[in-house]
């Protein structure tokens, strides 16, 4: 499974958010999980709660000055629960 | 270990962006030392426009996310921050206008204080500059500090503005003539007294405080802010680092930058007058517009009215607001580079350009005639204990719901 790429970085506000909530609902079974490069700092704070809600965990990784990897996964739900 | 070699490579590119933050620390406080020496009003201004640029970076602290948030997705991160500082400006506003004003009884409002002309400039007013913002991205203070931060498409949205600010210069006389000349201004205390006023505005920043705690529960999930995991035992120079990283890299929980900037707008007015800009961004559109014949001429009543009113273009350039704006943005600039957050940020779309001008224009025009922005009509306004500001506040919000429903059709 690979990860699908998404780069946001020049959008203005809340645009990384919402082009990122678009891409995490396009995501078919056999994409592995999303990254998304931003610099937008507001992000970081409204990302991982949307991406929470959509049922994905998120990392976020400082990639150099004022840029942001985000790596969007799915959540690991329980066996048997 | 492999972190530990990325974190100490982003940590040597961040040196470079401490030594450019430092110079300019240094820059802003030789213009502090220059403007002193010519008058020490504007170096009060610079310094309170540095410091106003500092905490609104630090906290990215936007006005228009905080509406539109709500519609958005359901969160209220940024509105709780706004409460908290509307309630402890109130505070301290209330406190300053009981000494300046003892006896409510008479028609005499605090003569700084946002007390304006309430009527449907106010209400149009609020309802094109809440679209706007949401259009935009960001309201007029958010696009100043985001300018600072290196957003191309703020510069954008405030050249916006400046023309939306002509616009409704061009129409204020129409207003005036029609609306605002005969509109009252409702100052709370008139009519209920000082602790009356203070009471009934911090009960209703309560109410509306409970509203969006349980508007936020019904959206469901929202993570809370993000998590600081601390390694302990820390040892004096590391628990240093920690704590000039919270202040000056990190971001800041945003009900600690509300509360400063309501604290910093109650030191303004204490000085001088409550935080508001636009009214001196209008003042330098229409300076531009006279070069080239396009000024608006006399502009009614404009001189007995407080808050961010219209300003002809008269005197020299230079004055205390000057110092304010640019301070603001300067302030901002050196704080985002010094936390390693300020890049050149080019839109790659064009139609952001576009709602960045368009949204801009809104703010402007509507900022022109409801006499403030988010600042000066609502953040200063409702502190000032001024029906205005409320009013002014509840189209903001209908504006951020059209704007977000605007957005969602905007790729």
């Amino acid at each position: 499974m690979t990860n699908k790429t998404l780069d946001v970085r020049g959008e203005i506000c809340p645009y990384p958010m919402m082009r990122t909530v678009t891409a995490l609902k396009k995501l078919s079974d056999e994409d592995g999980g999303l990254e998304v490069v931003t610099d937008h700092a507001p992000a970081l704070e409204t990302i991982p709660t949307q991406a929470a809600r959509l049922g994905y965990q998120t990392d976020i990784e400082e990639n150099g000055v004022s840029e942001w990897r985000i790596l969007i996964t799915r959540m690991q739900t329980e066996v048997g629960s | 270990m492999m972190i530990e070699l990325a974190q100490s490579a982003v940590r040597r590119s961040l040196a470079t962006n401490v030594l450019i933050a430092l110079a300019a620390w240094v820059i802003a406080v030789i213009v502090y030392a220059f403007a002193r020496n010519w008058d020490s009003e504007f170096a009060m201004f610079w310094a309170f426009g540095i410091t106003f640029g500092f905490v609104l970076q630090r906290g990215r602290f936007c006005f228009a996310s905080a509406f539109r948030d709500i519609f958005l997705l359901g969160h209220a991160r940024n509105m709780k921050g706004v409460l908290f500082g509307l309630a402890v400006g109130s505070v301290g506003f209330g406190l300053l206008m009981s000494q300046q004003v003892p006896n409510t009884a008479l028609s005499i409002y605090p003569s700084t204080a946002n007390v304006l002309p309430l009527g449907i400039h106010t209400a149009l007013g609020g309802l094109l500059f809440g679209v706007g913002m949401v259009l935009a991205g960001g309201c007029v203070s958010g696009s100043i500090y985001r300018m600072g931060e290196g957003y191309i498409a703020s510069w954008v949205a405030f050249l916006g503005v400046m023309g939306g600010l002509l616009g409704s210069a061009h129409t204020w006389n129409w207003w005036w003539r029609v609306h605002i000349a005969s509109a009252p201004r409702v100052w709370l205390p008139h009519w209920i007294g000082h602790s009356g006023a203070l009471a009934v505005t911090l009960a209703a920043l309560l109410v509306v405080y409970v509203v969006i705690v349980w508007w936020e529960h019904r959206a469901g999930l929202v993570l809370s802010e993000r998590a600081r995991p601390v390694e302990t035992p820390l040892s004096v120079s590391e628990h240093l680092r920690l704590v000039t990283g919270r202040i000056f890299v990190e971001g800041w929980p945003v009900v600690v930058a509300g509360g400063v900037l309501g604290v910093l707008n109650v030191l303004l007015f204490a000085v001088a007058e409550p935080w508001g800009f636009t009214g001196e961004v209008s003042r330098w559109s229409i300076r531009i517009a006279s070069f080239v014949d396009a000024s608006p001429g006399p502009l009614a009543g404009v001189g007995f009215l407080p808050g961010c009113v219209l300003m002809p273009a008269e005197g020299l350039f230079f004055n205390h607001m000057v110092f304010l704006v640019w301070g603001m943005l300067f302030g901002s600039f050196a704080t985002a580079v010094g936390a390693g957050e300020f890049k050149i940020r080019i839109p790659k779309r064009t139609v952001r350009y576009v709602q960045s001008l368009g949204g801009g224009i809104m703010m402007g025009y509507g900022s022109g005639i409801a006499m403030g922005c988010t600042i000066g009509a609502f953040f200063s306004a409702i502190p000032s204990l001024a029906l205005n500001g409320w009013v002014f506040a509840v189209f903001l919000g209908l504006g951020a719901w059209i704007g977000t429903h605007a957005i969602r059709r905007i790729a």
